[in-house]
């Protein structure tokens, strides 16, 4: 179960970077968050961590409905441009991506080595981090930028879920403060109007 | 061998009703009134009694590709998984025979769109090409992978093993496979987010544009041939990604695979009806995908083994 | 107790910004300069003082580096009260400024006083996004565009930062725990981590996003950039203060990497930091305004203080952060008044001052545009003498004395190639260009007074035996 949710983080990672429309970009990032909060929810039923149980729905409720919600709000309050084409072409894509993948598992092979539980799973989330920077340099539109800034914090908290099964609960509680206060910078930063002053 | 014998004849039955039921759930999600379930059977037959006719320019191609187009596919058939637990079933035959048996298939058909003398043939042809040349790396990978994930190269023994022992061990890469197989699906049989079946409009043919100047019988083989490639697919899908429900007795089990199946057409009914249709340079991207999932699926399960 | 003393102003400061009155300018200054109350008691305190169980911790060095922060904060606080008459500023714009410094305070001081990796980002990430808006202060398309650059810069170093800091976290559980976040137990057990290539792995990544935040080698340019289209007590506070809690973490992290395997990181951050100085020296030759010239001076001296740090030279790398932290802000300061007429212009900058005011203020800045390049009473001077002392004596244990001489040599010629580049501006300053009339306005002449004053105080005997008791 915990190998599929993985499985499906990762998928729908990729798929985003192939995506040329916003709002279906938002809708990958909303399945990539809610693939993440049920990890959450699936291994903290496991070891019975009652910390990431609330992070799962905590993670569900803001990442996977809340931002995504509002970042649509936003776009239609400021006019985003929609239809976003990635600025590496498909054909070199296909051959990055892979090239990627490849090179971080292989990188983090010493770690299978060190770590007995759950090993696969730091290589997985380090190549989620690269494909989630690739995501941002790709595209030259702000609001991709920003999904890309948002699943690059999604692919921390896999590793922070899968490879120490969770951190603190202290930890956890204040990113999602700073998520929530990223929210409204970008929010402010969006005002251009203000600029008249 | 009664069983097997009687999975082949099911497919070839099903398969013109799998196509209309997919058509079907389109016309009702769009409040149209829905065909019947019959109605490729009906096309099939009105077909054998209209009149054949040929264009001048075509050459004696024309007369044997319908055939050899459909030839292929019913061999292929041969080869898939059983449906039932103790069925007969070919184990040899891996991911490139099945891969080269359809693209034999496929080749024949533009050469048969090429051969019209027409420009939509040739233009179909190159497009049919264009949309093959990049589905066949992807299928070869995503076969290959179930089959290591299956702990066998062989398709049909791949689909036992995995009903036998489901890879919960890798997940990952199992769903990765399940994505791009059935991208490929989609892709290889001509739905909508690559090619409509349905239109003539001449900047979105691909199938279409191939076989416009066929009528009569040849029109009749070609149909029942990309029926017959769907319900090849579907079977492989349902069969390598949706094991179980084989232990069952025969007739148990065969309910539960012809539901399969059209679990499987109602998805591509769904898929069709809630997607546009790419433009032709967008396709290499969704392929691209898929090729990309195929080759996720191979390195996760080697290098991870998730 | 400690701690509401400590985040008191800040929130006072918070709340004021809300009120609309004329009067609330002052009262948010006043807020500004009592931040540096608590601290000083902090100072005094017998240390390691306990602010808030294990999480936040006073220790000798990060009393340190708060004092230093407070009071350069001060500097930018008694700049902030003239910059209308530089710059055309809306109060509206004054008041959001002063709430985004009031967070951006409060996640100072945690991530600085922070004993936890995950509190320390968690206060570095807030002070990264209370800047984001600092810089938009400044309503041009310019600042705009470089306050979403800074967005996505910022968030990607902090979020490679939090990434080495999970698997830091990682390769520790095993020995520690949920404790394996602290910095003093992950010190003390160092050693005994099961994984040490995981750690070095996540101290690897941290150390990237740490490199990038400061504008090291491939990120060179965004710094400045930044610096130049925000207002110059912006430029101010990310020189000296945000860069700061930075070199923080920086300290604390690769204080437990030496303990892991010094070998590995001394090489790593020695190659990237002479990378770094070699590109930045160029760029500082080729530099065309103030802004941008002190900038990559500022990223040239974090490489340094870096650099000495690891080569075992603490005390060295303490003495250049405290005089940077102390010289750059009251550089950045002052070039609100070298620029004030035409921007740009570095010819005849230091020119055409009038009265007692502009001739103090012109003799300031020319000394610390002279002590910037480490002329003998800068304390810049000492710093860098310490710090290449200890690196030939590092070395001396090693086999590679030659190559260890061989790139302190390269380092001179690049640090001469700078010298150069700021000798010839301040001669161009200095003698060359019109004569135009310049005013200095009392408050800005108190900043770099009391920058002046706080450069002699680091000086003093008491100052330099504080800094050598640190480690």
């Amino acid at each position: 179960m915990v190998d599929f949710l993985i499985g499906l983080f990762l998928a729908s990672l990729i798929v985003a970077l192939f995506t040329t429309r916003l709002y279906r970009l938002l809708l990958w990032y909303s399945l990539n968050s809610l693939t993440l909060g049920l990890l959450a929810l699936t291994i903290g039923s496991n070891i019975d961590d009652d910390g990431m149980l609330v992070t799962g729905v905590i993670t569900i409720l803001i990442k996977a409905v809340g931002i995504p919600y509002i970042l649509k709000n936003l776009s239609q309050k400021f006019h985003f441009v929609r239809q976003i084409t990635p600025e590496i072409k498909v054909q070199y894509a296909i051959m990055l991506v892979p090239a990627i993948l490849v090179f971080t598992f292989y990188l983090s092979e010493p770690i299978v080595n060190m770590i007995h539980t759950n090993a696969n799973y730091v290589a997985i989330s380090i190549s989620s981090l690269f494909l989630s920077l690739l995501l941002m340099m790709e595209h030259s539109n702000v609001a991709p930028k920003i999904i890309g800034f948002l699943t690059l914090e999604n692919s921390l908290f896999l590793l922070g879920i899968t490879a120490t099964n969770g951190m603190p609960m202290l930890v956890e509680l204040g990113i999602f403060f700073d998520l929530l206060m990223a929210i409204v910078v970008i929010n402010l930063l969006f005002h251009k109007e203000e600029m008249k002053v | 061998m009664i069983l097997y014998l009687l999975t082949l004849v099911l497919l070839v039955f099903i398969a013109p009703i799998l196509l209309s039921y997919i058509k079907a759930v389109k016309m009702v999600l769009l409040f149209k009134r829905p065909i019947s379930l019959m109605q490729g059977y009906r096309n099939f037959s009105k077909l054998l009694t209209k009149e054949t006719i040929i264009s001048k320019e075509s050459s004696a191609i024309t007369h044997y590709a319908p055939f050899l187009v459909l030839s292929p596919l019913l061999v292929t058939m041969f080869f898939l998984p059983p449906v039932v637990e103790g069925a007969y079933y070919v184990s040899f035959v891996d991911a490139f025979t099945i891969t080269g048996l359809i693209s034999l298939s496929t080749f024949f058909l533009m050469l048969l769109g090429l051969d019209s003398a027409s420009a939509f043939g040739g233009m179909g042809s190159s497009r049919e090409a264009f949309i093959s040349a990049l589905v066949e790396p992807a299928m070869v990978l995503t076969i290959f992978s179930v089959s290591l994930m299956a702990d066998n190269l062989g398709v049909g023994q791949a689909g036992v093993n995995l009903a036998q022992h489901f890879p919960k061990e890798h997940m990952a890469s199992y769903l990765f496979a399940g994505i791009s197989f059935f991208i490929l699906l989609i892709a290889e049989n001509g739905r909508i987010p690559v090619d409509n079946p349905e239109t003539h409009l001449e900047l979105t043919m691909v199938h279409e544009a191939m076989i416009l100047d066929l009528s009569g019988v040849y029109l009749a083989i070609i149909e029942s041939a990309s029926s017959i490639k769907f319900v090849i697919f579907a079977s492989l899908f349902a069969s390598l990604f949706m094991p179980f429900g084989l232990e069952f007795s025969a007739p148990i089990a065969f309910v539960i695979f012809i539901l399969k199946l059209f679990i499987i057409a109602t998805f591509v009914a769904l898929l069709e009806v809630n997607t546009a249709k790419l433009r032709l340079f967008k396709i290499p991207n969704l392929l691209g995908l898929s090729i990309v999932f195929a080759f996720l699926s191979l390195i996760t399960f080697y290098v991870l083994g998730a | 107790m400690m701690l509401a003393l400590l985040l008191a102003p800040a929130l006072f400061m918070f709340l004021v910004s809300f009120l609309h009155n004329e009067k609330s300018k002052y009262l948010l200054a006043f807020s500004s300069f009592v931040i540096l109350l608590p601290i000083i008691k902090l100072f005094t305190l017998v240390k390691p003082y306990a602010i808030l169980g294990t999480y936040l911790v006073a220790d000798k060095l990060d009393t340190y580096v708060l004092l230093v922060s407070s009071i350069v904060g001060i500097g930018v606080t008694l700049a902030l009260l003239t910059l209308d008459k530089h710059v055309k500023v809306s109060p509206k714009a004054n008041r959001r400024f002063y709430r985004f410094f009031a967070i951006f305070w409060i996640g100072l001081i945690f991530s600085i006083l922070s004993n936890h990796m995950g509190i320390y980002w968690i206060g570095l990430e807030l002070a990264t996004l209370s800047t984001v808006y600092m810089i938009k202060t400044n309503y041009t398309p310019a600042a705009h565009k470089e306050a979403w650059n800074y967005m996505i810069v910022g968030a990607i170093a902090v979020s490679l930062i939090l990434f080495g800091i999970i698997l830091m976290y990682a390769s520790a559980k095993p020995i520690l725990g949920e404790d394996a976040m602290q910095f003093d137990l992950l010190l003390q057990h160092a050693k005994e981590i099961p994984s040490p290539f995981l750690f070095e792995m996540g101290f690897a990544i941290a150390t990237i996003g740490m490199f990038i935040k400061m504008g090291f080698f491939p990120m060179n340019l965004w710094l400045a950039n930044i610096e130049r289209a925000s207002f110059y007590p912006v430029a101010a506070l990310f020189s000296g203060i945000l860069e700061s809690a930075v070199v923080v973490g920086f300290f604390r992290f690769s204080q437990i990497a030496m303990e892991v395997n010094y070998d590995h990181l001394f090489i790593f951050v020695f190659i990237y930091t002479i990378l770094t100085i070699f590109i930045v020296s160029f760029l500082i030759f080729r530099a065309k305004d103030f802004m941008r010239l002190f900038s990559l001076s500022g990223v040239e001296h974090m490489a340094l203080i870096v650099m000495f740090w690891v080569s075992g030279a603490p005390f060295a790398a303490l003495l250049h952060f405290g005089a940077h932290a102390f010289l750059k802000p009251a550089l950045f300061l002052s070039t609100g008044v070298l620029e004030s007429n035409g921007k740009y212009k570095i010819a005849g900058a230091l020119r055409g001052y009038k009265g007692k005011r502009g001739t103090i203020f012109w003799f300031l800045v020319s000394l610390f545009l002279l002590a910037i390049i480490s002329l003998p009473p800068s304390p810049m001077f000492f710093s860098e003498l310490y710090g290449f002392g200890a690196m030939i004596s590092t070395a001396k244990e090693s086999d590679h004395m030659l190559a260890m001489i061989g790139a302190v040599l390269f380092l001179l010629i690049l640090l001469s190639i700078i010298f150069y580049r700021f000798v010839s501006i301040y001669q161009s300053m200095k003698y060359e260009g019109e004569t135009e009339s310049k005013e200095v306005y009392p408050s800005e002449l108190f900043a770099l007074i009391l920058f002046a004053l706080s450069l002699v105080a680091l000086m003093l005997p008491d100052t330099l035996h504080y800094l050598k008791s640190v480690i």
